[in-house]
């Protein structure tokens, strides 16, 4: 018996490999939106129409530029099973942007626009030597999207639209702790996604003047790294050998989203709207890296995910105060696409309650200001080891993790 | 205008402030440590090399750090324990241990002992390196403590058998390892200490007077047996086991602690009975074909016509000694022992035949049979331990654990499983925040490089295991280690 059958039967160090999960879904495209628990798809507020459903973008009166901006905090606790010691990320944080700049000739029946907007993206830092390191340490994942646009008001009530989706720009960054048998070594995995064409489409209906009804889709999009790079450091110079790889490849799906949703104008003044989305995460079962040379005897790493497909309900209203100034509400219940016991550091996922606010301001008759603020409660969630032995996932960490955001976000209008 | 701006943002800014402390989520009051019906204000712990912090084949500072009665003091201060005081070595390299050097042409490591003499020569672990020990009588002892505060009254080798042995630590002209330790030597405050080591504990629980006590003995009265190969210790009378273990018992609670007593494990299931795969050995030497060269020797030694061929079907065979001048050929149910791994095969300079190798006719009539056992070089009795052997040694185990249970239950104590525990980490290994560990010598994480002794991840596996059925037993919550932060083997 060798040093290398040794290592071998001590089990693949690469075995948990990480990348990005479930709530890595980031619904921030508007900031009116954002202020009414995300609502969107059977409404024509504004130019972030283009995000929510298409096909209600002719239906937007004003032509313009947005641009919207988010902090994301995320805040996290884990204790891990058997111990009370509570672990915290280091703390980032994130920022979800958006631009819609829509445009059409004012009394014709098209408008045509352009939307870029960052619909996945995930930051966690974990506290140093915290007991999932061996999963991961670090997870900086980012994607942008730009969408040019198109709809078409086939009558007064009813529009159609369809946007070109292009992956512009994907980024991932993961790292995680190596185990050796008497220390840790790293590995850092950092790679650029090449760039990927999808379609969303919507259709909008208004039967009447108090009620507006949408349905969009947005087909997946497999967001694909090859020759990402794969750094080593901090491993000793007894098993350098074993971990040569400098590259990887990686796949990570882009679930494909359904919408329905519905407006209520009961009054001028008042709009509510109600959303389902439904999220084809089943579409990511593993996750999978393949590497140009071996790391501890396999140029391959698969680790489980299982994700079952979802649905979010979102409700949210606005009120129009005075001319100038406008008031939201809303919330949203989110199913977690993560089944029990299959949680994971890149994604500590489990179902989710948000509580939104926000108000818009109008400066005149082509200037606004929008400013939103979103709570997100994620469910504490507990995962034994027992149940991790059982779904064959001890790649994982067993443990209780509890996650809240909070997402404050400002956006400009510029219409005329 | 300055100051007008900031009285109107002030409280904005306090507000998003204040949402983001009220942000972060606060798990700390599920999780809260509690000590239940138990008290830990005052730990000891007694028991042999495992209590003490024995590893690699010896006893050392970061064995002794990483012992499990310290990392349990180590949990037991979250929940109210005081100090626990070791018996430390000053020097870090204690009794000297086994390390791994190097690695040979076909990676297996090479394992020598760390200790250096000031030749830098390597020295057998249990011997002493000048200016760390004290020598008397020619006999290595080891650096005494000196102190007579210690908790950690763990003694490396003690067997139940010999806890009512007088002088047990003090060395005299007819001193040999039955009847002196030199590591229980080292914890008493003076060479003429005559006390035996339940007098020795009797006198530290007054001293200490223990709200909480761990009790592993019993180990070496079965271990002592199995890894000589059946030739060292005998295993010890299930009377005298019940006789002795209870007296311990009775020491330790007269002050009314409450306690943890562990099993034994089923010694068989450690690396040093299971790394050499004796089928596989078997196999191979079985197959290797006779040279030529060797088959007139051969021929002349089962005294043949000169030129004539071998008996079909002669071949090599593994041989084992049983008894004095008793040999056999090996089974696979023999256990080779781990040191065996560095003698079968190797050239001897008393035989014809290399180490552990004979030859065998199959079908031969018995005197031929016979005679060709006693030519062979059968490997020493001490390196292996046959069928019946292994069979007494799990049998006694089974035995004293009994005992064992029944004194815990007799008296309310906590009962940690060892063999239970021991015997699901050689079938299928335990994962730990996602990392696999198994019984595997070397590369398991677990065993340290003595093959029986615990690396420190393995001591805070153990220790963790004792915390759950403290939790269980006195309704407490005494948080468990992250046995991942603990290492597995040392590589060089």
């Amino acid at each position: 018996m060798n040093l290398k059958t040794l290592l071998l039967a001590g089990g693949a160090l690469l075995s948990g490999t990480a990348a990005s999960a479930g709530g890595y879904q980031v619904s921030l495209a508007g900031i009116k939106n954002n202020g009414m628990g995300g609502v969107g798809v059977g409404l024509s507020l504004d130019q972030a129409a283009m995000f929510y459903n298409p096909g209600a973008l002719a239906m937007v009166r004003e032509r313009g530029v947005q641009l919207g901006g988010n902090l994301t905090f995320a805040r996290n606790a884990f204790v891990a099973e058997g111990s009370s010691t509570q672990r915290e990320l280091r703390n980032s944080v994130v920022t979800p942007f958006s631009l819609f700049a829509g445009y059409g000739p004012a009394e014709g029946k098209f408008r045509a626009g352009i939307a870029v907007y960052t619909p996945f993206g995930s930051k966690l830092q974990y506290a140093e030597g915290w007991e999932g390191r061996t999963s991961l340490t670090d997870i900086d994942l980012k994607s942008v999207f730009v969408q040019p646009t198109f709809s078409y008001a086939l009558t007064d009530q009813l529009s159609v639209g369809a946007g070109l989706v292009v992956l512009a720009y994907g980024a991932v960054n993961l790292q995680r702790d190596v185990p050796l048998p008497d220390s840790y070594g790293h590995i850092e995995l950092d790679g650029k996604a090449k760039t990927k064409l999808g379609y969303n489409a919507g259709i909008f209906f208004k039967p009447s003047s108090k009620l507006t009804l949408g349905i969009s889709y947005r087909s997946k999009i497999d967001a694909q790294v090859e020759d990402g790079d794969v750094t080593f450091t901090n491993i000793s110079p007894t098993f350098a050998s074993r971990f040569q790889a400098t590259k990887f490849a990686a796949t990570l799906p882009l679930p494909a989203t359904t919408s329905l949703g519905i407006g209520l104008m009961p009054t001028e003044k008042l709009t509510f709207g109600v959303d389902i989305n439904y999220v084809n995460w089943s579409a990511y079962r593993t996750l999978e890296f393949r590497f140009d040379q071996q790391i501890n005897g396999s140029t391959v790493s698969s680790s489980k995910r299982f994700y079952q497909d979802a649905f979010t309900f979102r409700v949210g209203g606005q009120y129009k105060v005075t001319d100038a100034f406008t008031a939201r509400i809303g919330g949203a219940y989110d199913n977690s696409p993560v089944k029990d016991g299959y949680v994971t550091p890149e994604t500590p996922d489990a179902d989710r309650i948000s509580g939104t606010a926000g108000v818009s301001y109008a400066f005149g008759e082509h200037f606004s200001v929008d400013a939103s603020t979103q709570f997100v409660s994620l469910k504490k969630r507990t995962q034994t080891a027992q149940d991790l032995q059982n779904n064959q996932t001890t790649d994982r960490v067993a443990g209780t993790y509890k996650t809240n955001i909070v997402i404050p976000g400002l956006g400009l209008n510029y219409t005329f | 205008m300055n100051t007008i701006l900031f009285r109107k943002y002030v409280p904005f800014v306090a507000l998003l402030g204040l949402g983001l402390t009220a942000c972060q989520p606060d798990l700390e009051d599920d999780f809260k440590a509690s000590a239940g019906t138990a008290d830990f204000s005052r730990y000891i712990a007694v028991g042999n090399s495992l209590t003490a912090g024995y590893s690699d084949n010896g006893l050392y500072l970061e064995g002794q750090q990483s012992s499990y009665p310290n990392l349990l003091a180590m949990q037991f201060k979250q929940v109210g324990g005081g100090d626990f005081v070791q018996p430390l070595f000053k020097a870090a390299n204690g009794s000297g241990y086994l390390t791994i050097t190097g690695f040979n042409a076909d990676g297996t490591p090479q394992i020598n002992p760390e200790a250096k003499d000031n030749n830098g020569t390597y020295v057998a672990p249990g011997q002493f390196a000048t200016g760390r020990a004290y020598t008397a009588a020619g006999v290595p002892l080891l650096e005494r403590y000196g102190a007579t505060d210690n908790q950690n009254l763990g003694v490396p080798g003690i067997r139940i058998a010999d806890i009512t042995t007088a002088s047990y630590g003090r060395l005299t002209g007819t001193s040999n390892p039955l009847t002196f330790n030199s590591y229980f030597e080292r914890l008493l405050p003076s060479a003429t200490d005559t006390r035996s080591y339940l007098d020795y504990v009797k006198s530290q629980v007054s001293a200490v007077n223990p709200t909480f006590f761990t009790n592993w003995l019993g180990n070496n009265d079965v271990l002592g047996f199995a890894s000589t190969g059946g030739t060292g210790a005998p295993l010890t009378a299930v009377p005298e086991f019940t006789t002795k273990y209870g007296q311990m018992l009775d020491a330790l609670t007269t002050g009314g602690a409450k306690g943890l007593v562990a099993t034994i494990p089923n010694v068989t299931n450690v690396p040093l009975f299971t790394t050499v795969p004796t089928a596989a050995v078997i196999a191979q030497v079985s197959a290797t074909p006779i040279p030529p060269a060797l088959v007139p020797v051969i021929a002349n030694l089962l005294k043949l016509p000169a030129g004539s061929p071998l008996p079909s079907g002669t071949r090599f065979g593994l041989y084992i000694r049983t008894g004095a001048g008793t040999n056999r050929e090996a089974t696979a149910n023999d256990l080779l022992l781990l040191p065996a791994r560095g003698v079968i095969n190797t050239p001897s300079t008393t035989s014809p035949f290399p180490n552990g190798i004979g030859l065998v006719i199959p079908n031969a009539d018995a005197p031929t049979t016979a005679a060709l056992a006693a030519s062979a070089n059968a490997l020493a009795s001490s390196l292996v331990l046959d069928a019946a052997e292994t069979k007494a040694v799990v049998d006694r185990t089974t035995e004293l654990n009994n005992v064992i249970m029944t004194a815990a239950k007799a008296k309310n104590l906590a009962v940690f499983d060892a063999n239970a525990y021991f015997t699901s980490i050689a079938r299928t290994g335990v994962i730990t925040n996602g990392i696999n560990n198994t019984a595997a010598f070397v590369s398991g994480n677990l065993f340290s490089l003595d093959g029986v002794h615990p690396t420190p991840r393995g001591y805070a596996l153990v220790a963790n295991e004792m915390i759950k059925v403290i939790n269980a037993t006195y309704g407490a919550s005494v948080p468990q280690l992250n046995a991942a932060a603990y290492r597995g083997v040392e590589f060089p």
